[in-house]
């Protein structure tokens, strides 16, 4: 693990507690120790990757990397990606979509709009877990860049 | 004023019945009156007679007269002449006054009272004629002075007078009598002509009014229809938006539901990892412990928890798939059908490809007949229809019999096309022909595996493609489903299913 993974900080924007514990519990699991900045609903997460004036450039210099959840209570994870993607301050930033829809237009349109990786939430506990393994050997290999 | 059919007709017909009654009475009253007026004419002319036998008498009498006195004058025999005419026509002139007389039978005495003057008047007329002719001029001319002969003419002439002016009288009558019947018959005329003419004036109104209502009629019946094809656009329309309700609706609960069974399945993971440890603590620990408190642990770890996270486990998975059923549906509801030209008969076959190992397990056979010459419609949801019901026909075949499935496809009036899929499978029980189509639903012995929700996706299918699906089976000898098709997909049969 290379010290520049090490410094990644992962933005987890998630509304169901129970998912963000199984999230970070197999995160844990495949040995990924960056920290975790968990978010239960799309403002506060908006807040804190533009901070108060919306610009974008508190996150300039942060590695950053997001997972989001698509179904949020105050918006959809499609504004915030289509933000994140928009912003000169975060668009390098990786997106992972994670979401119970598995629909092909709604994986397609993520796709349009940036998101790196797309992982539905399996009900079938063991494909998840996996897939969210993966993730982490996924992120331990990254190379996020830093955003400028 | 409204009118329906039947008080219109009894209206026009109750009009002209009165119209041809007027109609009838002038024609009767003018032919009694033109009858009258014959009888007058006819009596007329006889008055007219009888008075001119009259003056014709009255003046051969006076010619005789004038004969006689002209004789006794001058003794010239020439002067006789009227005499002797008068004498010779005189019964002539009688005769026709009697004759004439008969149109005035009262007058009848006095004409043969007439008769009797005239004679004895003409008796002395010749008596004083011959005296004169045996030059006995003064004894003639005596009997003349005796005004025998005077008085009797002023008699004949008064009687004359009066049947003269009895004729005239009556003839004045007559006139008058006729006057009045021809003033009748102008009035008779004209009233009918009044009552003829208003009654077809009437008759005219009630026509012309049943004509013009038949026109509003026709009118309303015009706008209703223009506004009944409103209104069905502005139902379909609305049934397409509820249908779009439904779909999102079940689009959503499925998520929705999800999302929590993401943390039941994840967490009983979770639960199962701590059970894992808990056992192999309990297993290391029996050498150290006993008693009943370890026992009653040692049962929780080993088969109660173990059970327990079993049936959740299941459970989840079952409903997950129920949940995956309603997204499917939903999904199909959903998907944009892309009328294509289809070759049915390699679609068929394909299908049958698809099922030629199982089928060749069971010593089974598959006949494709297929008489359409042409069928444009949605090719995946086509192949997914006749895929299920074959997978549905091996499946529930009968072990006992080899199996034989018979595919068809005919087309049918009205531009539709049927397509029959026969198995000698194991049928389908009378009461659930219908339930079949239900969503979760199954009928029979339940030793395959499956949820339900192939025929009710069938059905759904079907229904998107503007058609339907039947079933027909006896139960233990086999089923028959027929699908029906238009044989033309066209944009607005998804319209109406959307």
């Amino acid at each position: 693990m290379s010290d520049n993974a090490k410094s990644v900080t992962i933005i987890m924007i998630e509304d169901d507690e129970g998912h963000a514990r199984l999230i970070e519990k197999n995160i844990r699991r495949a040995g990924v120790n960056n920290q975790i900045v968990p978010f239960a609903n799309g403002t506060d997460a908006l807040a804190f990757l533009f901070g108060p004036n919306g610009s974008g450039e508190v996150s300039s210099g942060r590695s950053l990397l997001i997972l989001l959840d698509l179904n949020l209570p105050d918006m959809t994870g499609i504004e915030i990606l289509e933000k994140v993607k928009a912003n000169p301050h975060t668009r390098l930033t990786p997106v992972v979509v994670l979401t119970t829809t598995d629909d092909a237009r709604e994986i397609q349109r993520c796709y349009d709009l940036g998101a790196n990786v797309y992982i539905t939430k399996p009900v079938n506990y063991d494909g998840f877990a996996n897939a969210i393994r993966q993730l982490g050997l996924f992120f331990s290999v990254m190379q996020v860049p830093e955003t400028t | 004023m409204p009118l329906s059919r039947s008080s219109f007709l009894l209206r026009t017909l109750s009009l002209l019945l009165l119209g041809l009654i007027a109609l009838a009475g002038v024609v009767v009253t003018n032919v009694w009156l033109v009858q009258r007026t014959q009888d007058y004419v006819t009596e007329v002319t006889e008055l007219r007679r009888l008075r001119a036998a009259g003056v014709d008498l009255r003046s051969r009498l006076q010619d005789a007269e004038t004969g006689q006195r002209g004789f006794l004058i001058t003794d010239d025999p020439n002067y006789l002449q009227p005499y002797n005419d008068a004498l010779a026509n005189l019964a002539g002139y009688m005769d026709r006054l009697t004759k004439a007389a008969e149109a005035m039978p009262e007058l009848r005495p006095r004409i043969e009272q007439l008769a009797g003057i005239i004679n004895a008047r003409l008796d002395e007329l010749r008596q004083t004629v011959e005296l004169a002719q045996q030059d006995q001029r003064q004894a003639a001319i005596g009997i003349v002075r005796s005004d025998r002969g005077k008085s009797l003419m002023d008699q004949a002439r008064l009687i004359l007078q009066e049947v003269v002016s009895a004729a005239e009288d009556r003839l004045g009558r007559l006139g008058r009598a006729q006057a009045e019947s021809a003033n009748a018959l102008w009035w008779v005329s004209v009233v009918g002509g009044i009552i003829v003419v208003a009654i077809t004036l009437a008759g005219l109104l009630t026509i012309l009014s049943y004509l013009r209502q038949l026109a509003v009629t026709r009118q309303e019946v015009e706008a209703l229809n223009v506004n009944l094809e409103e209104r069905v656009r502005e139902r379909t329309a609305e049934l397409g938006r509820a249908n779009e309700e439904i779909q999102r609706f079940a689009y959503i609960v499925t998520h929705d539901l999800r999302a929590p069974l993401v943390n039941i399945m994840g967490f009983t993971a979770e639960l199962e990892q701590g059970v894992t440890t808990l056992q192999s603590f309990v297993a290391d620990a029996g050498e150290r412990e006993t008693g009943p408190e370890y026992e009653a642990a040692k049962l929780a770890a080993q088969e109660e928890l173990p059970e327990a996270l079993g049936f959740i486990r299941s459970s989840t998975r079952k409903m997950d798939g129920l949940i995956n059923a309603i997204l499917k549906l939903s999904r199909e509801g959903r998907r944009v059908l892309k009328p294509e030209p289809i070759n049915l008969s390699a679609l068929l076959e394909n299908a049958v490809a698809a099922v030629a190992h199982q089928v060749a397990d069971a010593e089974g056979e598959v006949s494709v007949d297929v008489r359409v010459p042409k069928l444009v419609s949605d090719r995946l949801s086509l192949e997914q229809i006749v895929g299920n019901l074959l997978d549905n026909a091996v499946k529930y075949r009968r072990r006992d019999v080899p199996l034989r499935i018979k595919l068809q496809a005919v087309a049918r009036p009205g531009g539709l096309v049927n397509i029959t899929i026969e198995d000698n499978g194991r049928g389908i029980d009378a009461r659930d022909h219908e339930r079949i189509f239900e969503l979760f639903r199954r009928s029979g012995q339940q030793d395959q595996p499956g949820e339900g929700i192939g025929l009710s996706h069938v059905r759904a299918m079907a229904r998107n493609l503007g058609g339907d699906i039947t079933l027909n089976s006896t139960f233990g000898q086999g089923s028959v489903f027929t699908l029906v098709l238009p044989a033309q997909l066209r944009a607005t049969t998804r319209s109406m299913a959307a």
